[in-house]
């Protein structure tokens, strides 16, 4: 084994290095080859043919004049395909034809300059596969020189990008389809965007065209890219059954890709686009709906110089996928938003509706009633026919009332401000005595009328008003459809409610009518009645205010039989709130049952006259008082509308007054100034000066500032009224109002006006008439005056009074911190400031939430002279929550924005609508793939089998009613379905107390669910894009194999996940020894990738061709000056020799590497250190070196690792050296998962991290025959290996005897029947234990028997020699596996 | 390939024989060992000196082959073999000297 002649690396057998294309290479017949037999060949050719085939990176050389082609087998693998093995020994210009236009001159070049060529990612058509290719390839072309050093060939190393550059280049159309998902676009700017996103890549979408179905069931053209308008292959319209069409329609509706060779008379002249041949195939993809037919399909030409594998396909697919989730977002976002809007509108008319209500009945009914009351007073004498009109005219007008009163009955319980006042009574007799009313009209219609009320064992509490309306209306309904029979009430106690049935024998309500039987505004069509007239709101109203009571109504029907209404109230106060109830005689007077029996008697044929209502005004309008003093008074009217100056007019004139008119503000204080008035009635609402205004110019005039003045209003702002009055205004009279009353006000005003003493009386006008909230507080803050609405707003009454702070409206301090705190500022403003405003949230009598808008003034009282406190407020729950909506929508949109993933989201999101709501929780349930739902809570320990099966239930039925349209319980909360991307998610909001889920709320539910559908799809679709763009990062990452020794790790930053341009590497290079980098790009995401590929490639190249870190560095340098993107990155290079453990580094303005030895001394590798890449490129770089002593650790790093905001490098350094510290005992792919793990921060890494660890030496592994021959050379490389393990003489001989008997005990015992097995021997050092295993591939006898002495003498060495041993049999082998410690 | 050992006997001029063993012992070659000891060892007289100074590698097969020999046989190692020969028990039944 001596001797230049023997040697293997000057034999002339130069092939045998590589066992792949070596053979081949003998087999080319180079007697007959200009270069001659191989054993004549230079030096030269000899070293570079085996560098070339004992290389597993990609290469090919040329050489000789003819270029000779030779390559190794991965180039072969990569690159060559079926040309192998034809090429071996062909001259390069043939092997290559095809590219050698554009290879050619590179090769030129280099034989002609002797300088290297570089070139990235260059695009060659190869024909290695069967047809032409498009492919990219990254090469450099290195000069190769004779032994005499002329230019005599070239090498090519090769690295093939076309997986890279063609991925890219998808990933990009791809990512810019997903980009700024969050435009929301109609459907027409979703396809335009999505076109120019396809047109944007002709590569591998050399045409698209996206036809979408119609409703006549064609397919129509919407986009096309890569065609001109009008070509035959893209038809406007395509019939879905035409054979002839270009496109098979048709079939794509079954939801299939459809692949078409495009070889038809349509596809005669196919642009050819970038390429030079236009396509020969199409793949057709439906655009998939979820749960439904396709949208359309989307047809992708195919690039021919691409085989449609699973990656294009893919492509194609992932695109018609984006498009149709466009299609699908921007469609359900139109019907979402025109939904919204809808209900919006809807919600906005019914407020606006009732709230004008007043305003838009009052005046006219005013007008009405007023005249029709004087006049029939008037006429008593005059003949039937004008009576009878009167009365027609009375009995609509107190119809209309009675109309504006049901509504505004139901706008209060809306509001949850309906004042009932529950008193005990004897419920049979008051129902016999309202049914009384009924009976003249009832038996006039020709019906029998039975009343059967006989008396309760107890009295039932019911506010007397409401019970009214309940049994009024119910007998109004039971006359009004029934044409002959019976009608009958009938009052009972049963299971200890107080049961009213009315029954009648009349049409019947149809069964499919009778579940909406009690809605509002309902109507049956084209029913039998004696009347078509109706609101529809009847029942409805009877039904809330029987549930006001506790108490329920349900209704039997049948068709042609007729109906029963039962009401049923249950006995005693239990189920009514406590501070409603009154003692009896208490309540409200019952309001007049006649509007109800007028009504109905005109359904009658012979109506003969009203004969019950003699109690109208005109009735009891006395003769006109004179007045003190006998002059008749002087009265000057304002008012801009002309009847009710006429009527005004006529009403003081017959009292005897004289009056003068004007029409506005303006005209009567002129008048007023011309000759003083003894009273100045005036609207409020007038143009050129206003009531108010008029009231203050008058008592700013001495001349006129005694004068009384009584403003009438429909309905006037409180504030001014409020300043009116204090400007002086004497009365203040709310239409409408009876003639009789206004009458008395004038004559009254008159009087005090005269007597001087009006003091008292505008008060009591002014706080019982205003129509907002009104209070008067002392100085001490007690409110001690107040008036109906603000009874109406906060629940509480004048019984109260006073009420001293703090009030019971107030939040409570416990439950409501916030609110109380924000009611307590505003208090201190109240008592400590002479005038402000203030909006604030206070509490409902009844529990529920309401937010006042108060504006306050201190008055001194002209009595006492005691400072008082005036204030007003009004209602503004509605634009509260206005405000708060537009601010739950931004909230939500900022959750969703900012959320990492799609969990992330939904917890955002419940967050928001438990804030938002206040709600005790939100929970939801996902209804997808999966068998069990997935449910997510603001409770984090929700899950859908701890759940109570009652929620359950509500979840699922949740699931099965329409999407986005929300469900209310009275009580309790409220829930909706939405879209969710792994299926429909059920939502509920647990309000947790006695809070109504108002419509308001539930609109603004259905718009924030629509907005989280949306939102969850868009996270998902970006988390999607991030998932591809982590793994197209792996994937350029790191060589697959590492070196025996080394651990890697990479980490994206966490926070949020991104990946970035952080790398490592190793190359093994042709001497042996191994090239380490690490290496750090500037800034993230997928540029920041593709550089870092780029520079990885570059850096490889570089070190295989020489291997010096500092040369490579200065090389990278240049590469990167030309590289966008790559300046200023950051590269540690180093190059290590595994046997000794030296390494040669150099640091392009990277942090030091570290080592750490086996006693734990650290040591820091910052020589060598210069300026990051492409900074002065050109210049020098230095290098250094540094010894990794036996069982050290080396770890290289990006700064992602050590860098903490707030704390200096240094401190991250040595923490990581800590960590490698604390490790050293563990094997090195352990150590790498324990310092990833011990230096993440809290909430993970902001950046990411590449790691790189080396332990020397590096384990041995060694396989053999297991033949006793073979272990001297098994122990020279042991013995070579634990010398570089720095041990001591005598330790490694007792590990070499005991490694020898576990080999020997693997020939004699494992293969004693199983010749010609194969023994593997493992050894590997941490800083203080060596481990040691030998494995066999046979059976070990059971037993000896008899036991052979000496082999149990090798065992008894083993256990001697090692510190502890063990052997596990197993079904392939036996494994001996020994350890030994070591002291340093 | 056995391992390499080379295996000489000779007669010192005061009558002892000696025989010197240079290389390394295993398996492999432990039988011509085992031959060599048979050859030299002598029923009588001054016991036969086996020289393992020069021995780099011995292992149990070695220490098989002399087992057989021990009480007409006087060693002769490095300390490298010294504890392997102790743990043996081979010190025990013959005379180990220090080379």
């Amino acid at each position: 084994m001596s001797g230049a002649d023997t040697d293997p690396r000057t034999r002339a057998d130069v092939f045998a290095v590589d066992g792949e294309i070596g053979p081949d290479l003998a087999r080319v017949d180079w007697s007959a080859h200009p270069l001659g037999p191989p054993d004549t060949w230079p030096q030269s050719l000899r070293t570079s043919v085996r560098i070339l085939l004992s290389s597993r990176f990609p290469m090919w050389m040329a050489w000789g004049p003819q270029l000779t082609f030779f390559c190794n087998a991965a180039y072969r693998r990569d690159t060559l395909g079926r040309k192998y093995p034809w090429a071996l020994g062909r001259p390069a210009n043939e092997v290559w034809t095809e590219i050698w236009d554009d290879i050619g001159p590179r090769v030129d070049t280099v034989l002609r300059t002797g300088e290297a060529t570089w070139d990235e990612g260059l695009l060659l058509f190869l024909e290695r596969a069967g047809y032409r290719e498009e492919t990219y390839h990254t090469f450099s072309y290195s000069p190769l020189r004779d032994d005499d050093g002329s230019l005599v060939g070239m090498l090519c190393v090769v690295s093939e990008d076309t997986e890279r550059v063609i991925g890219e280049r998808r990933m990009a159309t791809l990512r810019d389809l997903g980009s700024d998902p969050s435009v929301i676009r109609t459907e027409q700017e979703t396809l335009t965007f999505v076109s120019r996103q396809l047109a944007r890549n002709p590569q591998d979408l050399p045409f698209t065209l996206t036809y979408l179905y119609d409703r006549d069931g064609d397919a129509r053209l919407a986009e096309a890219t890569g065609l001109p308008a009008g070509h035959p292959a893209a038809p406007a319209t395509l019939s879905l059954t035409d054979p002839a069409a270009p496109w098979p329609a048709g079939a794509l509706t079954e939801g299939d890709p459809v692949r078409v060779t495009l070889d038809g008379p349509a596809f005669a002249d196919l642009p050819a686009g970038v390429w030079p041949a236009p396509p020969a195939e199409a793949l057709l993809v439906p655009l998939r709906q979820q749960g439904g037919a396709p949208y359309g399909f989307l047809v992708a030409g195919l690039n021919r110089y691409r085989a449609l594998d699973d990656g294009y396909r893919g492509f194609v697919e992932l695109t018609a996928g984006h498009l149709a989730t466009g299609i699908a977002s921007a469609r359900s976002y139109q019907a979402q938003q025109r939904r919204a809007e809808e209900l919006a509108e809807l919600d906005r008319a019914k407020t606006a509706f009732f709230s004008n209500i007043s305003h838009e009945f009052r005046t006219p009914l005013t007008l009405i009633m007023g005249p029709v009351d004087e006049l029939r007073g008037r006429l008593h004498d005059a003949d039937e026919r004008v009576r009878t009109e009167l009365d027609v005219i009375r009995r609509n007008g107190l119809r209309l009332g009675k109309l504006v009163n049901s509504l505004l009955d139901f706008s209060r319980i809306e509001a949850g401000r309906m004042q009932a006042r529950y008193e005990p009574v004897d419920l049979a007799a008051v129902t016999a005595d309202l049914a009384s009313v009924f009976r003249s009209a009832i038996e006039r219609a020709g019906l029998s009328f039975e009343v059967d009320c006989a008396p309760l064992p107890e009295p039932v509490h019911v506010d007397r008003g409401m019970w009214e309306k309940v049994v009024l209306n119910l007998l109004s309904n039971a006359l009004k459809f029934t044409f002959d029979g019976t009608v009958r009430v009938r009052m009972d106690a049963e299971h200890g409610m107080a049961v009213l049935r009315i029954s009648d024998t009349g049409i019947g309500v149809p069964a499919e009518e009778m579940p909406r039987l009690f809605e509002r505004f309902h109507r049956i069509e084209n029913a039998r009645s004696r009347s078509g007239e109706g609101s529809g709101i009847g029942l409805a109203l009877v039904k809330e205010l029987v549930s006001l009571h506790g108490g329920d109504i349900d209704a039997d029907s049948a068709v042609g039989r007729g109906t029963t209404f039962t009401v049923r109230l249950p006995f005693g106060t239990a189920h009514l709130p406590a501070d409603a109830l009154t003692p009896a005689g208490a309540g409200r007077a019952p309001g007049s049952a006649e509007p109800f029996v007028q009504e109905a008697l005109r359904w009658l044929p012979a109506d003969p006259g009203a004969v019950v209502g003699e109690d109208g005004p005109a009735a009891t309008d006395g003769p006109v008082h004179p007045l003190p003093g006998g002059a008749p008074a002087r009265v000057l009217v304002a008012d801009d509308n002309a009847d009710m100056r006429e009527y005004l007019t006529r009403l003081l004139r017959s009292a005897g007054h004289e009056v003068h008119t004007v029409a506005d503000g303006r005209a009567a204080l002129d008048a007023a100034r011309a000759q003083t008035p003894d009273l100045v009635v005036s609207d409020v609402m007038m143009p050129r000066l206003d009531g108010l205004q008029l009231v203050a110019a008058l008592r700013a005039d001495p001349r006129t500032a005694g004068t009384p003045v009584l403003l009438l209003s429909a309905r006037a702002g409180q504030e001014a009224s409020i300043e009116g009055l204090e400007a002086g205004a004497d009365d203040y009279l709310v239409k409408p109002f009876p003639a009789a009353e206004r009458l008395a006000r004038v004559r009254a005003n008159v009087e005090l006006a005269r007597l001087r003493n009006h003091h008292a009386r505008w008060r009591t006008a002014l706080v019982d008439s205003l129509q907002e909230a009104f209070f008067v507080c002392d100085e001490n803050g007690a409110v001690v005056e107040i008036n109906a609405a603000f009874t109406d707003v906060l629940g509480y009454g004048t019984e109260g009074l006073p009420y001293p702070p703090v009030q019971p409206w107030w939040p409570d301090q416990e439950a409501e911190p916030d609110a109380h705190r924000q009611v307590a500022a505003a208090f201190s403003r109240l008592v400590g400031q002479s005038r402000g405003t203030y909006t604030v949230p206070v509490t409902h009598r009844d529990g529920h939430r309401i937010w006042i808008s108060a504006a306050f003034n201190q008055v001194d009282d002209p009595d006492s002279g005691r400072r008082m406190i005036v204030g007003t407020f009004r209602d503004v729950t509605a634009e509260h929550y206005a405000v708060q909506r537009e601010t739950a929508l931004a909230g939500l949109g900022m959750r969703l924005s900012r959320a990492d993933d799609l969990a992330d989201a939904l917890h955002g999101v419940l967050d928001e609508l438990r804030k938002l709501w206040r709600a005790a929780g939100v929970l939801t349930a996902v209804f997808g793939d999966l068998p069990t739902p997935d449910v997510t809570g603001t409770d984090p320990a929700a899950r859908w089998a701890t759940l109570p099966a009652k929620r359950r239930q509500a979840l699922l039925a949740l699931r099965d009613t329409p999407l986005l349209t929300p469900v209310a319980t009275r009580r309790h909360g409220a829930g909706i379905a939405v879209e969710h991307p792994h299926g429909t998610m059920a939502l509920w909001i647990d309000l947790g107390e006695k809070r109504p889920f108002t419509e308001q709320d539930q609109t603004l539910l259905a718009l924030l669910a629509g907005h989280i559908g949306q939102g969850l799809h868009r996270v998902h679709q970006i988390d999607q894009q991030r998932e591809t763009a982590l793994a197209l990062q792996r994937a350029i990452l790191g060589p697959a194999q590492l070196p025996a020794g080394f651990a890697v790790r990479y980490a994206p930053a966490a926070v949020p996940l991104k990946v970035g341009g952080d790398w490592y590497d190793t190359v093994e290079l042709p001497d042996g020894r191994i090239g380490i980098v690490v290496g750090d790009c500037v800034g993230h995401g997928l540029r920041a990738a593709t550089v870092m590929g780029q520079l990885r490639s570059a850096c490889r190249a570089l070190l295989l061709q020489d291997p010096s870190p500092a040369r490579t560095l200065a090389a990278l340098d240049r590469f990167a000056a030309l590289l966008p993107g790559a300046s200023c990155a950051t590269v540690f290079c180093g190059v290590l020799d595994p046997v000794t453990g030296l390494m040669r580094y150099s640091s392009a303005g990277h942090p030091p590497a570290i080592v750490v030895g086996a006693d734990g001394t650290p040591q820091l590798l910052q020589h060598g250190r210069s300026r990051p890449l492409a900074v002065r490129a050109g210049e020098e770089r230095p290098e250094a070196e540094a010894t990794v002593p036996p069982r050290a650790t080396l770890m290289l790093y990006t700064d992602g690792l050590v860098e903490r905001r707030r704390q200096p490098i240094t401190v991250g350094i040595a923490r990581a050296t800590d960590a490698i510290q604390q490790g050293h005992h563990a094997p090195v792919e352990v150590l790498a998962t324990e310092i990833m793990d011990r230096l993440t921060p809290d909430g993970g890494y902001h950046d990411d991290v590449a790691l790189l660890l080396y332990r020397h030496p590096g384990p041995l592994e060694l396989e053999f025959p297991a033949e006793s021959t073979r272990l001297a050379e098994v122990r020279t490389a042991l013995r070579g290996w634990l010398d570089r393990c720095g041990l001591a003489p005598a330790h490694a001989y007792n590990i070499l005897v005991a490694a020898g008997e576990a080999c020997a005990n693997a020939i004699e015992h494992g293969h004693r029947d199983n010749p010609g097995g194969r023994i593997r021997l493992r050894a590997a050092a941490t800083a203080n234990n060596l481990r040691l295993s030998v494995t066999d591939s046979g059976h070990w006898r059971e037993r000896e028997q008899p036991p052979d002495p000496h082999r149990g003498r090798g065992l008894v060495l083993m256990r001697a020699l090692m510190d502890s041993i063990s052997v596990t049999p197993g079904a392939t082998g036996t494994t001996v596996d020994m350890q030994a410690r070591i002291t340093a | 390939m056995s391992a390499s050992l080379t295996l000489t006997t000779s007669d010192r001029p005061d009558g002892v024989r000696v025989l010197t063993a240079v290389g390394e012992i295993d398996m492999s070659n432990a039988s011509s060992f085992a031959d060599a000891l048979a050859e030299g060892v002598r029923p009588e007289g001054e016991p036969l000196v086996v020289d393992l100074t020069k021995v780099e590698y011995l292992d149990s097969a070695g220490l098989a082959a002399l087992f057989p020999h021990a009480d007409r046989i006087a060693l002769v190692a490095g300390p490298l073999l010294e504890p392997l020969l102790t743990i043996s028990g081979l010190a025990d039944l013959t005379t180990v000297r220090r080379a």
